[in-house]
């Protein structure tokens, strides 16, 4: 653990999702960089279970008062599980960026994990924004 | 931080939610110096006032302000204004930040016969908002308002450690609340005292969220430079009565092409740009600015609506990322400010 901000057994990516990844399946939130700095959030959008994406496709929204935010899968593959909580408390992202998961996704190319920062990385990465 | 109209403006202090929030239920203080101040002196002043402006300055009261539109000939909005009657020969002009050029420049251009000093003072001016139902009290106790009298829109010159202030019991929140000009010295220094009596600092999100939760056009969104008032629901601020004003003799023969709406959805945020539709999906106008209101917690939008496509029905949809919403439709405004 680098510190409760970038948890170190996570990946990052410049779009400022995180995942957390187990076997095949990768589950994937925004960070705490990115809730700060969106500010209160006030909407959710989330796909359906099963939708299939590429990597770097938008798989929903997050909204502040101010302004709206695309989500990008860093995985290709299918959409497993989605954290309909969040959709009714969506300022729960706020309160913790990492338990608030969105969608956990079925890999079909692990390897884009190398695509992905590590938490030191992705902590020097939002210093220098 | 971010960039607006070349200052460097706070967006947000701590929370939008609680900015807002903290305007409707208590007070909060707005740095809104960026704000352009022309001074009109002499012997015309009111009189030229009056021939810029669509509504009536001439018959206003004294020491009180006037909101209107600044119109070109042919009625399209250059900017909207308040101008405050100081004394006979003396009125404040308070412009939009990003308009401050072209509106001096336009005012310069009309100045003709009309025997007036007129100076943009805008680099020497700082001005503070303070809104919200806790803002009389919190200036009678600092003693910067020395009574109770201010009615809302009033304006008044006066002093505070020696210095010249002029309050204004004007605002852009709906709320009760005032509007100090003054020196950038005494801005900072006021600015500790409200922060000391807990007043909220608020930033232009916030400001944003309760201009529109109260239905308050902005311009570059609800007003822009082809569309005259009449299409943005400022028929009020419009006075034909008055025997001339520039733009009259246009907007007195003009039928206009647009109508603005309220609109709000009990699911999802509008945008500024969304298309607007009708029950039968076809588009019918786009909205101008959108939120999701600190109050009601619904999205919250306002709308330019091309006037032949108005539905009668009143039934509105809003696209947002391609799926329709149904929106409804509101004759007043989304949240009741507690204004005088």
């Amino acid at each position: 653990m680098v510190n409760q901000f970038f948890p170190g057994h996570l990946n990052y990516s410049k779009e400022h999702e995180w995942a957390k990844i187990e076997g095949n399946i990768a589950t994937i939130g925004i960070t705490n960089f990115a809730q700060n700095s969106l500010g209160d959030i006030v909407f959710v959008e989330l796909p359906e279970v099963g939708k299939k994406l590429a990597a770097e496709d938008s798989f929903g929204v997050v909204e502040s008062i101010k302004s709206v935010s695309d989500l990008y899968s860093p995985f290709s593959g299918e959409v497993l599980e989605v954290n309909s909580e969040l959709v009714n408390s969506p300022e729960k992202i706020n309160s913790n960026a990492y338990d608030a998961w969105m969608i956990k996704i079925k890999m079909s190319n692990p390897n884009e994990v190398n695509n992905l920062m590590s938490a030191e990385d992705y902590k020097k990465y939002c210093e220098n924004l | 931080m971010g960039p607006f109209a070349g200052f460097d403006m706070p967006l947000q202090y701590s929370s939008v939610k609680e900015e807002a929030l903290a305007v409707r239920n208590g007070a909060g203080v707005f740095d809104v110096s960026h704000m352009g101040e022309f001074f009109v002196l002499g012997k015309d002043a009111y009189k030229f006032v009056d021939h810029l402006i669509t509504n009536d300055f001439l018959n206003s009261e004294e020491n009180k302000a006037v909101y209107s539109p600044l119109c070109r000939e042919d009625g399209t909005v250059i900017d909207d204004l308040i101008a405050y009657k100081l004394g006979p020969e003396r009125v404040l002009i308070c412009v939009n930040a990003s308009n401050i050029e072209k509106d001096f420049s336009w005012m310069q251009k009309q100045l003709g016969n009309f025997s007036v000093d007129f100076t943009n003072q805008s680099d020497k001016y700082s001005l503070l908002a303070l809104q919200g139902p806790k803002s009389e009290s919190i200036l009678l106790d600092l003693g910067i308002l020395k009574n109770k009298n201010l009615p809302y829109y009033g304006v008044a010159e006066s002093t505070f450690k020696n210095e010249d202030l002029i309050i204004a019991r004007t605002g852009y929140t709906g709320e009760d609340g005032f509007e100090i000009f003054c020196s950038h010295q005494m801005a900072n220094l006021l600015w500790d005292l409200f922060l000391k009596k807990e007043v909220m600092p608020c930033g232009l999100a916030a400001r944003d969220v309760l201009r529109l939760e109260v239905g308050y056009p902005l311009y570059g969104h609800e007003l822009n430079d082809t569309i005259t008032p009449l299409d943005s629901a400022l028929k009020w601020t419009v006075k034909f009565e008055k025997d001339q004003f520039i733009g009259k003799s246009a907007l007195s023969k003009y039928s206009p092409k647009f109508q603005l709406v309220k609109l709000s959805l009990d699911v999802g945020i509008p945008r500024e740009n969304y298309p607007v539709l009708d029950s039968h999906e076809k588009e019918i106008g786009r909205v101008t600015s959108g939120t999701m209101s600190v109050v009601t917690g619904k999205g919250i939008a306002m709308a330019l609506i091309e006037k032949e496509k108005m539905p009668a029905n009143k039934e509105f949809l809003i696209n947002i990322r391609n799926k329709f919403y149904k929106a409804k439709f509101h004759l007043k405004s989304f949240v009741n400010g507690g204004h005088k």
